[in-house]
């Protein structure tokens, strides 16, 4: 199993996570850290605060607190003793780690010409712990092969926040450009993937390299806004497939639109409450026209993930 | 003739020690110029080339000659695993383990160890700021140092001299 995120903790915390019991250490999905404030963990869909003796609890005012002290060493661990390298990071929030997990920060934000220009006195962290599936996409996958083109068709993953969105689309990403999907007993031949990751959480990419699988014929671009990557994509690196991470503004349907003229397809994600009918009205108003043929909304089980996917008519296909 | 050979021994070693008096306040302000030099070094790799911390303090310690080499170097080596330490505490600790190697004073000391409470936790811009200023407050230092040994150089070597050769008087 891959620990490596807690070398990025200062010695005090990385012994009180250390203690706990390995069922809850290994499902571990954040760990928050406030300043002045109890040690919060998120496990299994489950929050609790850390006590001095390792244990957990759910009484804030029996967790252990850390000070400004840790706070100082642990942005300096993060930043590798440099945050003027991490400016661009600062911007946007976060600080993407070796290992393509996330720490979220917040403190005080200095403004420049009324934009963020980046964050000081920073008192809040917010470690997401990514953790890859290989596999996940397989039972999804036969719903959304076109068999003429030997490829997929243009697909939306639906959900709320913290369902599984990504971790279903790096792994569609990674089986597609590896070759791992299709029918028959050989499968289809691997395509050329292009990722446009907004917020390197697809791929995880540290200096322009993926912390993830995401398959041998993958070209990702890192951190580019994801209408001007798309085309910048659909222009240089000539994909057979585009994926991209939460689309929702009119200028991303723009692209996509583009994409699909273009003979591109495409398979995204967006944000959404997954139930009766798959898309929001605001969503449906970007979207606007028929841009997608599947859809595919998410919730956490027990068991992983539980899936529906829809036509492009909103129909049913699929109860899983 | 036992008399003159001690004689003789003790006007050299008087020399000799004013030698090394006057060496020291040559080489004061020629540390301090390598040490400015360094640090405009330090502000071009933070400034421009976007360099972490540790590579930046490695690569200028490359560059750089004793006593200067081995601070860079000591500091790089315990932000770096398995020490991990912070910054401030990496610099201190180098301040700490290798002034004695240098001709500089406490002043010239006092420096570096502000500079290291700023050194990495802030933007470029910050950064700059504090490597300038702390570049200024080394050449007044420097300023200094030149004074010193244009005045002090000189007498320290005629004054080893003078004081073997009073004790010489004294004694025989």
């Amino acid at each position: 199993m891959n620990e490596q995120w807690l070398s990025v903790f200062p010695e005090r915390i990385r012994s009180l996570l250390l203690k706990l019991p390995p069922l809850m250490l290994s499902g571990l999905e954040e760990v928050r850290i406030r300043e002045e404030r109890p040690l919060e963990i998120n496990t299994g869909g489950q929050f609790y605060f850390l006590k001095e003796d390792g244990g957990v609890t759910v009484h804030p005012e029996q967790g252990v607190r850390t000070g400004r002290e840790e706070s100082h060493r642990l942005l300096d661990l993060i930043t590798n003793h440099s945050v003027y390298t991490m400016e661009e990071e600062l911007r946007k929030g976060f600080i993407t780690l070796p290992g393509g997990h996330r720490m979220g920060l917040s403190g005080r934000a200095v403004l420049s010409r009324g934009k963020v220009e980046h964050i000081r006195d920073i008192s809040g962290f917010n470690l997401r712990i990514a953790r890859e599936v290989k596999g996940a996409s397989v039972p999804v996958l036969p719903y959304l092969l076109d068999n003429r083109g030997k490829n997929l068709l243009h697909t939306l993953i639906v959900a709320p926040p913290q369902q599984g969105k990504t971790t279903l689309l790096r792994d569609l990403a990674r089986a597609v450009s590896s070759g791992q999907f299709g029918t028959g007993r050989e499968g289809w031949p691997g395509l050329k993937v292009a990722i446009i990751d907004e917020r390197s959480e697809i791929a995880g990419c540290r200096r322009g390299v993926p912390s993830f699988d995401v398959g041998p014929r993958t070209d990702i671009m890192d951190g580019c806004p994801k209408a001007e990557g798309i085309m910048m994509m659909i222009r240089s690196m000539s994909p057979d497939i585009i994926v991209v991470d939460e689309i929702g503004r009119q200028e991303d349907a723009e692209a996509l639109r583009q994409a699909l003229h273009a003979g591109v397809r495409v398979i995204a994600t967006a944000h959404g409450a997954g139930d009766a009918k798959p898309l929001s009205p605001l969503l449906e108003g970007i979207l606007g026209g028929k841009l997608f043929q599947r859809f595919v909304t998410l919730r956490r089980s027990e068991q992983g993930f539980a899936f529906k996917v829809y036509d492009e008519d909103y129909k049913p296909l699929l109860q899983h | 003739m036992i008399k003159l050979l001690g004689a003789a021994m003790v006007i050299l070693a008087g020399t000799l020690a004013g030698w090394i008096q006057a060496r020291r306040f040559a080489v004061r302000p020629q540390e301090i110029r390598r040490l400015i030099l360094s640090l405009q070094r330090l502000d071009t790799e933070i400034g421009y080339g976007f360099i972490p911390l540790p590579e930046a303090l490695r690569r200028i310690g490359a560059q750089s000659r004793e006593p200067l080499n081995r601070l860079y170097n000591e500091a790089a080596e315990a932000m770096e695993a398995p020490r991990n330490w912070t910054a401030q505490d990496s610099l201190h600790y180098a301040l700490q383990e290798n002034w004695k190697f240098t001709s500089m004073k406490a002043q010239e000391r006092e420096v570096l160890h502000q500079l290291a409470f700023t050194l990495g936790t802030s933007d470029r811009a910050n950064q700059k700021t504090h490597i300038q200023s702390a570049v200024k407050a080394l050449e007044a230092e420097e300023a200094q140092a030149l004074e010193e040994q244009a005045r002090y150089e000189k007498m320290c070597r005629s004054l080893g001299l003078l004081i073997g050769a009073f004790i010489v008087i004294l004694i025989y």
